[in-house]
């Protein structure tokens, strides 16, 4: 994809996710900014705005179609979007089968057998 | 029997050897659980979907997400919460997406002891575990415990009953930060919850599901009548759903336990201009901007509109 394609699609994107609420929300003062904490109060708009095209971007990125990133990402909170926009990739993501349950416990019974038979 | 023996070495490693760092709340549950709840609790009717490869997330969610009236399948909820990049599901994505089924999402104080009394009080709770040597994470979900022989009872992977001693369950749960939450429908609270951190995951449910945010808002306000804030959000979703009555009844309320609050009396300027009531909006904004603060330049916003209306 080229430079300008990109751009155009992260704005559409971004734009997609952003508009109904701009419309609801007309002056009136939203609920996130009264729940938010002070420092998160003074973010603006735009910040915002770019976060979620770029939380959106980094799910496709990491195997989600369009629509699919785009709809998880609007389920988010502001807060939420923030922290994931900065460290997606260092966050855990549950995923294991609890096949390793075993050998974790086999270690930790070794122990308590240990202990028990002194 | 053998396994009441190795229980009771475990606490015997915990008290007699000192290990508190391994597994330091479980060492404290006994002061920080109240004691009617120290008896046996299995949530016997939670529903379990063993998981496929990788998708112990979109399993976990399912059981909890029934528990609460949603009927969905692992499979409905991939596409919700799994990356198959990270072959997992993210922590923020696990609360987001019950939200999209209409439900609250909240993250539990990284207490033992919390753990335990939403499952006494019927909830059942997703946590995150480490179960490898370096990095690897596993959603679970808790049903039940036994305090007197400290065993935790979870639906964990292929296994529709996991047991796991407590001290255990803690040494695993401890290296994901003690993460665990809980998804329950609007009309409810949890037993645990913190009045503002239970507000703000009400919150979060406004713009995917702003009528069960609005019920949700509704018990809120229930427990604790006085909280301008949850006022100020009921209206909100109010307004939103184009209920713009009943958003001003809510907020008149507002404003008189709180005649100072800007957001209320912006707000409330502004639904009454929604309604068509420019003259009486006009008293409440110009109170509003009188009061100055934070919210000044929306005030000034909101005044404008309401005079370019008088105007007409």
């Amino acid at each position: 994809m080229n430079a300008w394609a990109k751009i155009i699609s992260r704005l559409l994107i971004a734009l997609m996710i952003w508009t109904p609420y701009q419309i609801a929300t007309a002056s009136m003062i939203g609920t996130d900014q009264v729940v938010a904490s002070t420092s998160q109060a003074d973010r603006t708009t735009v910040l915002n705005f770019l976060s979620r095209s770029d939380v959106a971007n980094k799910l496709q990125s990491l195997g989600l179609d369009p629509t699919t990133a785009n709809d998880r990402v609007a389920a988010m909170t502001d807060q939420e979007v923030q922290s994931l926009a900065g460290r997606i990739n260092s966050m855990p993501a549950g995923g294991l089968s609890d096949g390793a349950t075993v050998l974790l416990i086999i270690v930790i019974a070794a122990a308590v057998w240990w202990f028990w038979q002194r | 029997m053998q396994n009441a023996r190795s229980l009771a070495g475990v606490f015997m490693l915990v008290t007699v050897c000192g290990c508190t760092s391994l597994m330091p709340q479980t060492a404290a549950l006994r002061e920080t659980l109240s004691p009617e709840l120290h008896g046996k609790v299995e949530l016997k009717d939670v529903p379990f979907f063993p998981q496929s490869e990788f998708q112990c997330g979109p399993a976990a969610l399912a059981t909890v997400l029934n528990e609460s009236g949603v009927k969905v399948t692992p499979e409905d909820l991939v596409p919700e919460v799994y990356l198959p990049e990270r072959k997992g599901s993210l922590q923020i994505e696990m609360l987001a997406a019950p939200r999209r089924h209409g439900l609250v999402s909240y993250q539990l104080a990284p207490r033992f002891s919390d753990l335990l009394t939403e499952i006494a009080s019927g909830n059942p709770v997703i946590v995150l575990q480490n179960l490898g040597f370096k990095e690897n994470w596993h959603y679970a979900v808790a049903i039940g415990y036994d305090y007197g022989w400290g065993k935790l009872y979870l639906r964990s992977g292929e296994d529709p009953r996991s047991v796991m001693p407590f001290g255990i369950s803690e040494f695993v749960w401890m290296r994901g930060g003690y993460w665990a939450m809980v998804a329950l429908p609007p009309d409810r609270i949890p037993a645990t919850a913190d009045e503002s951190r239970w507000l703000s995951a009400v919150a979060a449910l406004e713009r995917p599901d702003p009528r069960a945010a609005r019920t949700a808002y509704q018990t809120f306000l229930k427990r604790w009548p006085e909280n301008v804030n949850a006022a100020i959000g009921l209206a909100n979703t109010h307004h939103a759903l184009g209920e713009l009555r009943e958003a001003e009844a809510v907020l008149r309320r507002a404003a008189q336990i709180a005649p100072d609050s800007v957001i209320v009396l912006n707000n409330l300027a502004q639904t009454l201009a929604d309604e068509g009531r420019d003259a009486e909006a006009m008293q409440f904004i110009d109170r509003a901007a009188a009061l100055g603060g934070p919210f000044a330049s929306a005030v000034e916003e909101t005044r404008k509109a309401i005079r370019a209306g008088l105007k007409r």
